[in-house]
């Protein structure tokens, strides 16, 4: 750490603003607590004590203002999307999407003659990451979380974007 | 069974059908009564059988003359309505449903469930059907918890006039089942206190289990692909 080195006490850890707030960030994405289909059973059981996603700093809110990351669990139907939508506004930033399951990457089993759903919830809200499945392990959905986790350490929140 | 009994019972069904029915009625015995009865039952059914094969092979229009209720629950009902309400039944007798006429269905429907010997207490499901040939029908299932016995109502509507008088206020339970109804053929039921789309939004375009249903091509916005792009 150059020349700040060796200047402290050895329990001060000094570290730059802008990676700090990205590892407090991603140690507690608290999770929108909103299930639309079987997809949400995996998601409580991976919220439960056996996967246990507290031990990651993760917690369901039940508020979209309290809330940074949308699990969107399960299929999203055309009347649902538009409230999909609605939640993630009222999410403050920063806020993250993960698409969990075949159905809310893609439509799933009704992709083709599904009239009423959404073929993907990123036609609608932006993702961060998809988890595929069908519906998928809460390992596979624990797997998502770690890759966001990763995404949200590379982000640097004070460094000036080049336009 | 002795063979003394087995021939009282073929003597008595050849009696039954020949029309005579009291002497069947008359017995004591009730197994015995039941035994002819079944039997009677069977043997009308082969008969009827026989006949529906012999009018395909021949002639397609048989005497439609008013037919007497057979011994079925089902053909007794729908006598029962066709003497209470006359002019309601929209089909000859059957052991399968009661085709009715959507005029009196109100009507009847409260007479079914307040009507003691019917007492059909429980509707237990309601759906819709698209016939094709510009037809709709409303099927209804009704059991009566009292006396455990159940019937199909068909009520066929053309879809240009698709008006049912709606049942919610006589079975509670009819209140979403006709909502969805209309939800997804388009049946109005005249009436409903609250006559609003199921499971769709608001504002959806059509009425998706009609056969010739099409997809709206935009909703808010959100571009629905046609069904038959994609990878097929």
């Amino acid at each position: 750490m150059g020349i700040l080195e060796n200047k402290f006490e050895d329990n001060v850890v000094v570290a730059k603003l802008d990676k700090l707030i990205g590892w407090a960030r991603s140690t507690s994405p608290w999770y929108f607590q909103f299930g639309l289909a079987c997809c949400a059973i995996e998601m409580m059981s991976a919220a439960a004590s056996r996967h246990d996603l507290e031990r990651l700093g993760m917690m369901p809110r039940s508020s979209p203002r309290q809330a940074d990351v949308m699990i969107v669990a399960g299929t999203v139907t055309m009347k649902m999307a538009l409230r999909v939508k609605k939640l993630y506004e009222q999410m403050a930033d920063p806020k993250y999407v993960i698409a969990m399951g075949s159905c809310a990457t893609s439509g799933g089993p009704y992709w083709q003659h599904g009239y009423h759903v959404l073929k993907g919830v990123d036609i609608v809200v932006p993702v961060d990451v998809y988890v595929p499945g069908c519906p998928p392990r809460p390992e596979a959905l624990i797997e998502g979380l770690l890759k966001l986790q990763e995404k949200i350490l590379d982000e640097r929140p004070l460094t000036r974007k080049m336009a | 069974m002795s063979s003394e009994q087995e021939k009282l019972i073929a003597e008595l069904i050849e009696k039954g059908l020949a029309g005579d029915m009291d002497s069947i009625n008359a017995i004591e015995d009730r197994v015995l009564r039941s035994k002819v009865k079944s039997g009677l039952a069977k043997a009308k059914r082969a008969a009827k059988n026989a006949a529906v094969a012999a009018a395909k092979e021949s002639s397609p229009e048989e005497s439609s003359a008013e037919i007497m209720p057979s011994d079925h629950p089902n053909q007794k009902f729908a006598f029962m309505i066709e003497e209470k309400f006359p002019d309601s039944l929209a089909d000859t007798l059957n052991d399968t449903h009661i085709q009715i006429k959507p005029d009196q269905w109100f009507e009847i429907a409260s007479w079914l469930k307040s009507e003691p010997s019917l007492y059909f207490d429980s509707l237990q499901c309601h759906t819709g059907i698209d016939l094709g040939e510009n037809m709709l029908e409303a099927r209804y299932n009704l059991h009566s918890m009292k006396h455990d016995h159940k019937i199909e109502i068909r009520i066929a509507v053309s879809r240009d006039n698709a008006h049912i008088p709606s049942i919610e206020q006589i079975w509670r339970i009819g209140d979403w089942f006709e909502r969805e109804t209309y939800d997804m053929f388009g049946i109005f039921f005249d009436g409903h206190r609250d006559h609003r789309r199921m499971l769709l939004p608001e504002d959806w375009e059509g009425y998706p289990l009609r056969k010739d249903y099409e997809v709206q091509e935009t909703y808010h916005g959100i571009i629905i692909p046609k069904v038959k792009e994609g990878w097929e």
